[in-house]
């Protein structure tokens, strides 16, 4: 049901920044009013920028410059007391950085032959159990897991079989980390297949296919027994995936939805309420949507096996920030409806999220 | 010749002059009366009165009222002074003339003064209208404007209040933790050389260094509570490697669901370019350079039937229809061969295949598709299959009417037909 237009979320926009590169990713540093921007500078470095939200403006706290252009980002492997930050750049190297002493990283690994394109980062901050755990996704096909504690080599690979022609790996994600043992990788690719990979048993558990390249795959939550998965495409798709169960032959229930004409390229999930999120497109508008589950999740088919049923959208609100595609965007963890986004128009902005707490 | 209206009477005060105009009977309305600053004219035809005036009046502001067969005039005058008459009594020719001119030109100026003061005024009510509106909406804009901006200091606010929070709680927690870390250093040592036993990591040598390191540990409290907090964590994962297999996909670039028609069309036409240089590729390596063009082989044909070998020619057309099946002149042209062989069932073959690829039907081909219409309809004739013959003859003159020949064989297999249905 369609909230009232008074009761609506709004999207505030609260402090607009232009940069002088352009920004890939941009997270918020956890536990504080911090934020970074990741980026490619115009001479073809990479750059680390750490802002402080201070009233209406962004103060440039400190700026890091490194060899090679940085793609993505991610807190998520690290502690609340370290926060140590996580990059992929453009030539395939994972590095960890302590933003203290950014000058040598607490760990490097040439991890692929081409730019990484995502990452993402499970068991640290407090979320979770299991040992800390980064995943890279590259151009160059392969998804790879690294534990901070072993050097060189990562501790799962999922690569293309011998032979085989490999796919731009564009997106990845940890999932179903709810013990020591569990675990899951997502990855979505160019040709739009979408594969699950279980860490715990080292094989492939699903795999799909959207018909549109896979540009954000992303669970509600990384930490829980899984339970929703987004997957966002070119062609303005992302389809929503029930992931409590699992058909022999049908894998997971979906329900799609098609926003707008250009590619979507982010979703992210309000870390505060699992079943609101946000998507970011290619026109550079941002669209908030709500989840509702079906009256029941799963169901029986006519040889008795489990099937899930697929819920609802619904469309919160959306607004147009610029005419470029909006790229990156990331939910504050702590302060709920805070978010920052930053777009291929050189700005990153900060913006606010209104009445949440009335969904 | 105009009745002068002379039966006037009139009577003055020091600022104005009432004058009334009998009318004999005649009905007057505004538009016959004319006045001016010294010039009266009212002009009923055929009747007229024509008056200059002793002195001028301030004709704006004076009345004539019309009714009961008179004109009643209220004319005020410009200078309070007691006339000696209504009119300038020696107002010559000339004089008078004069005046009427000038009192015209007065009132054309007067008049269009008065539509320009009127155009003035409409524009000023219209710039008052829009104005009007504007604000309005300027009001309205403001509101919300307004209303945004205090919902944005709400938030700011918010933001601010929870920031402070954020540098207090951190502040707090940090002043915590080093306090709790130094309490804790002495119980936990000992903690730590029980769990040496008890501890799920199986490599002995890292435990160890672990526990030189928190012997030695007045410093950074962090590496501290890290190295608690690992142990509890499992050992890194067994490496291991899944392969993968993708979607096939022949494109390097990503999938696009609304490029997927226009990639199959490639796609397609790719694999027939390729079928045609790959098909019996050993034959073909056997032949020169000139024999493996289309063109040059139906040449070769077309110079074999013109001197009669038509096995000759049939074979060279083979040969290139083998390299290129799309060429509708090979087929035509072989037709004409098989006619002559009288191999007619592979004649009405060829013709129809070239007619399948002469389409669409255009001026272009037209003596093609007559040609291939004529040989197939020959072709049914010799086989006595006179009514598909007729048909394929009526269409070969439906492209073209003026051809004398086809229409006389029309005309016999039409006869053929009534014959034979005549006798049956």
């Amino acid at each position: 049901s369609a909230a009232a237009g008074a009761e609506r979320p709004q999207v505030v926009s609260h402090v607009q920044q232009a940069l002088s590169y352009t920004v890939f990713d941009c997270k918020w540093v956890p536990r504080s009013a911090r934020l970074l921007c990741l980026g490619s500078a115009a001479r073809g470095t990479g750059l680390i920028q750490l802002y402080e939200l201070r009233g209406a403006r962004l103060q440039l706290l400190r700026e890091i410059e490194k060899p090679k252009p940085i793609k993505c980002g991610t807190f998520g492997a690290t502690s609340l007391q370290q926060r140590y930050l996580a990059t992929g750049d453009f030539d395939g190297n994972l590095n960890i950085w302590n933003l203290e002493a950014p000058e040598i990283p607490v760990y490097s690994v040439k991890g692929h032959k081409e730019i990484i394109n995502s990452i993402d980062g499970v068991g640290g901050l407090g979320i979770g159990e299991g040992a800390p755990e980064i995943v890279t996704g590259s151009r160059d096909g392969t998804v790879k897991v690294w534990d901070p504690r072993q050097n060189d080599t990562p501790v799962a690979n999922m690569e293309p079989v011998q032979g085989e022609s490999k796919r731009d790996c564009w997106t990845v994600a940890f999932g179903n980390a709810y013990n020591q043992e569990e675990r899951v990788v997502c990855a979505g690719y160019d040709n739009g297949d979408i594969k699950l990979f279980d860490l715990k048993t080292m094989s492939l558990r699903w795999e799909t296919n959207i018909k549109n390249g896979v540009c954000s795959v992303e669970f509600d939550r990384k930490d829980i027994n899984m339970n929703k998965l987004v997957a966002t495409s070119l062609e303005g798709k992302f389809h929503v995936f029930d992931m409590r169960t699992q058909h022999p032959t049908k894998g997971f229930a979906s329900v799609s939805e098609k926003a707008q004409k250009s590619t979507i390229w982010q979703v992210r999930h309000l870390p505060q309420n699992r079943d609101v999120f946000m998507t970011s497109g290619g026109s550079g508008s941002l669209h908030l949507w709500k989840y509702e589950y079906p009256a029941q999740r799963s169901k029986k088919d006519s040889e008795g096996s489990e099937m899930g049923v697929a819920g609802s959208l619904s469309l919160l609100q959306n607004v147009t920030l610029s005419t470029q595609p909006i790229s990156s965007l990331d939910w504050s963890p702590d302060k709920k409806g805070l978010c920052v986004c930053g777009a291929f128009d050189q700005t990153v902005r900060v913006l606010i999220v209104t009445k949440l707490n009335k969904i | 010749m105009p009745v002068w209206l002379r039966e006037h009477r009139w009577r003055q005060t020091l600022t104005a002059v009432f004058l009334s105009l009998p009318l004999r009977g005649a009905r007057a309305t505004p538009a016959n009366i004319f006045c001016s600053e010294q010039y009266l004219k009212v002009s009923i035809p055929p009747f007229l009165f024509e008056a200059i005036l002793y002195a001028p009046i301030d004709d704006t502001n004076s009345t004539a009222k019309i009714g009961n067969g008179n004109i009643f005039f209220t004319l005020y005058k410009k200078e309070p002074a007691m006339w000696d008459s209504l009119t300038l009594a020696n107002a010559d020719k000339e004089k008078l003339q004069y005046l009427r001119e000038h009192a015209v030109l007065k009132a054309h100026e007067k008049a269009k003064e008065e539509t320009e003061a009127k155009k003035i005024t409409k524009q000023e009510h219209k710039k008052y209208a829009l104005e009007a509106t504007m604000k309005l909406e300027e009001e309205e804009r403001k509101r919300i404007e307004d209303l945004k901006e205090k919902e944005r200091q709400k938030v700011a606010k918010e933001l601010e209040l929870w920031k402070n929070q954020q540098k207090y709680g951190d502040k707090y927690k940090s002043i915590q933790k080093k306090g709790e870390l130094h309490q804790e250093i002495e119980p936990l040592k000992e903690r730590k050389s029980e769990k040496m036993n008890k501890t799920r990591i199986p490599n002995e040598g890292t435990s160890k260094t672990r526990l030189k390191s928190t012997e030695g540990c007045h410093d950074s409290c962090s590496i501290f509570s890290q190295n608690l907090k690992e142990e509890q964590l499992p050992a890194p994962r067994a490496a291991a490697t899944i392969k993968v297999n993708f979607t096939p996909r022949v494109f390097p670039t990503a999938l696009r669901e609304s490029r997927v028609a226009e990639e199959e069309e490639w796609l397609h036409k790719q694999a027939e370019a390729r079928r045609i240089i790959n098909s019996d590729l050993s034959e073909l390596e056997d032949l020169k350079e000139e024999e493996k063009n289309p063109d040059w082989l139906k040449d070769k044909g077309n110079k074999m039937f013109a001197m009669g070998d038509y096995l000759g020619a049939v074979n060279a057309y083979n040969l290139a229809v083998r390299l290129n099946n799309k060429l509708p002149l090979l087929y035509l042209n072989r037709a004409a061969c098989h006619l002559k062989l009288r191999n007619l069932h592979k004649a009405i073959e060829d013709s129809s295949k070239a007619l399948e690829l002469l389409t669409p039907p255009v001026p272009d081909n037209e003596s093609a598709r007559v040609k291939a219409h004529v040989r197939r309809g020959t072709a049914f004739c010799q086989l006595e299959l006179y009514t598909e013959g007729l048909q394929d003859y009526e269409a070969a003159l439906k492209i073209d009417p003026r051809n004398k020949n086809i229409e006389k064989d029309a005309e016999k297999i039409r006869h053929l037909i009534q014959g034979t249905m005549q006798s049956s």
